[in-house]
C-alpha cells in the first residue's frame, strides 16, 4: 500500500505522515531521510530528528539510490546479531522526502541528469522498495506555487518532481494534502 | 477563534466579513510576523504576543500560506516562512475553526 502526503513547507507534513506510520500498528518502522547533511540543513534534521524521537523508528539515511535500502540494512542486521529480519508484511517505511531525493539524483557530481532518467529511475526505486515493506508512506512537497520563473535547471528540476508527484498520487492508495497541521484526504 | 489561511488574493477577508460579521479580524498575520523577526522576536515570543492579542472576544485571525514554493535565496525570508508555517500549526490547534480559502471559496478544514 502507498499513501502519499503532500504539502508545502512547514505546513506539519512530517509530523503528519509519522502518526500515519505510528497509528498502523506495525512493529518495524523505517524511516528513510533523503536530506544530504550539511552546515544548511544541520537544523532542520536536527528538528525533525527530535520529533521522531520516541516514536520508536529505525533511520536509514540514503541521500539517493534508495532502492533496497531496508533489505540491505536488514542483512547486515542479521549478519551482525544473527537475529531475524523481520517479515515484509511487518514492514512500514516513511519515505522523507521527493523533493531531497530528486534534486539528488538530478544534480550530481556537477552535472545534471536528464529528468526522464531520473523519473523513470525513482519509480523503479520506489517499486522496488514497496515490494519490502506492507506499507509506504511517501511525503513530497508543494513547491509549484510562487509564481516565480526559474532558470532552465531549476525548471527542468520542477517538471520532474511534478511529474514524479502525478504519478506517485496515481499509485497511491491515499492521498493526503496537509495545510496547517491538518490532513485533507484528496 | 477562527483561523482563515489561503494564498495571496483569494478573498479571505471577504470570506471573513461574511461569515463572521461580528468578530474582530487580525488580518495580515504572515506580515506581523515578519515584522516581529525583523525586530529579532523569537517564534515563542510572537506566538505569545499573538495570543495576547486575541484574548478578549471572538477574533478571526488571517494570514497567507507561504510555503508552497521554491526555498527562497535569501535566509530572512526562509526563516519567514517557515517560523509562519508552524506558527500557523500552532494557531490552528488552538481554532475552533479553520478554513482554506480559494478562488473566494471557503473549505473547512476543521
Amino acid at each position: 500500500m502507498i499513501t502519499l502526503v503532500y504539502g508545502g513547507s512547514s505546513s506539519g507534513k512530517s509530523e503528519f505522515a509519522e502518526n500515519l506510520v505510528c497509528k498502523s500498528g506495525c512493529a518495524n518502522k523505517y524511516y528513510l531521510a533523503t536530506m544530504k547533511p550539511t552546515p544548511d540543513t544541520a537544523e532542520r534534521i536536527k528538528r525533525h530528528k527530535n520529533l521522531r524521537e520516541g516514536k520508536g523508528f529505525f533511520t536509514l539515511e540514503y541521500e539517493r539510490d534508495i532502492v533496497k535500502a531496508v533489505y540491505e540494512v536488514e542483512k547486515n542486521k542479521q549478519e551482525r546479531t544473527g537475529i531475524k529480519a523481520p517479515s515484509q508484511s511487518d514492514r512500514i517505511l516513511l519515505l522523507e522526502c521527493m523533493s531531497n531525493l530528486v534534486a539528488n539524483e538530478m544534480f550530481r557530481e556537477g552535472k545534471i541528469m536528464p529528468k526522464e532518467y531520473c523519473e523513470k529511475k525513482i519509480i523503479s526505486d520506489i517499486m522496488t522498495l514497496k515490494d519490502e515493506v506492507s506499507s509506504l508512506v511517501i511525503v513530497s512537497n508543494n513547491v509549484f506555487e510562487d509564481g516565480v520563473s526559474y532558470a532552465a535547471g531549476t525548471k527542468e528540476y520542477l517538471r520532474c518532481l511534478g511529474g514524479l508527484n502525478r504519478t506517485l498520487a496515481e499509485m497511491a492508495d491515499k492521498v493526503y494534502e496537509v495545510v496547517v497541521g491538518i490532513g485533507i484526504k484528496l | 477563534m477562527v483561523l482563515i489561511v489561503g494564498g495571496s488574493y483569494q478573498g479571505k477577508i471577504e470570506f471573513a466579513k461574511e461569515y463572521f460579521p461580528g468578530s474582530f479580524v487580525f488580518d495580515k498575520l504572515h506580515l506581523f510576523i515578519k515584522q516581529c523577526l525583523e525586530e529579532d522576536k523569537s517564534e515563542a515570543q510572537i506566538l505569545e504576543e499573538i495570543r495576547k492579542r486575541i484574548q478578549t472576544g471572538d477574533w478571526v485571525i488571517i494570514s497567507d500560506e507561504l510555503g508552497n514554493g521554491i526555498v527562497p535565496m535569501d535566509e530572512g525570508d526562509v526563516r519567514w516562512r517557515e517560523v509562519t508555517g508552524r506558527i500557523l500549526i500552532e494557531l490552528a490547534r488552538e481554532a475552533d475553526r479553520v478554513y482554506r480559502v480559494i478562488l473566494g471559496m471557503g473549505q473547512r478544514i476543521k
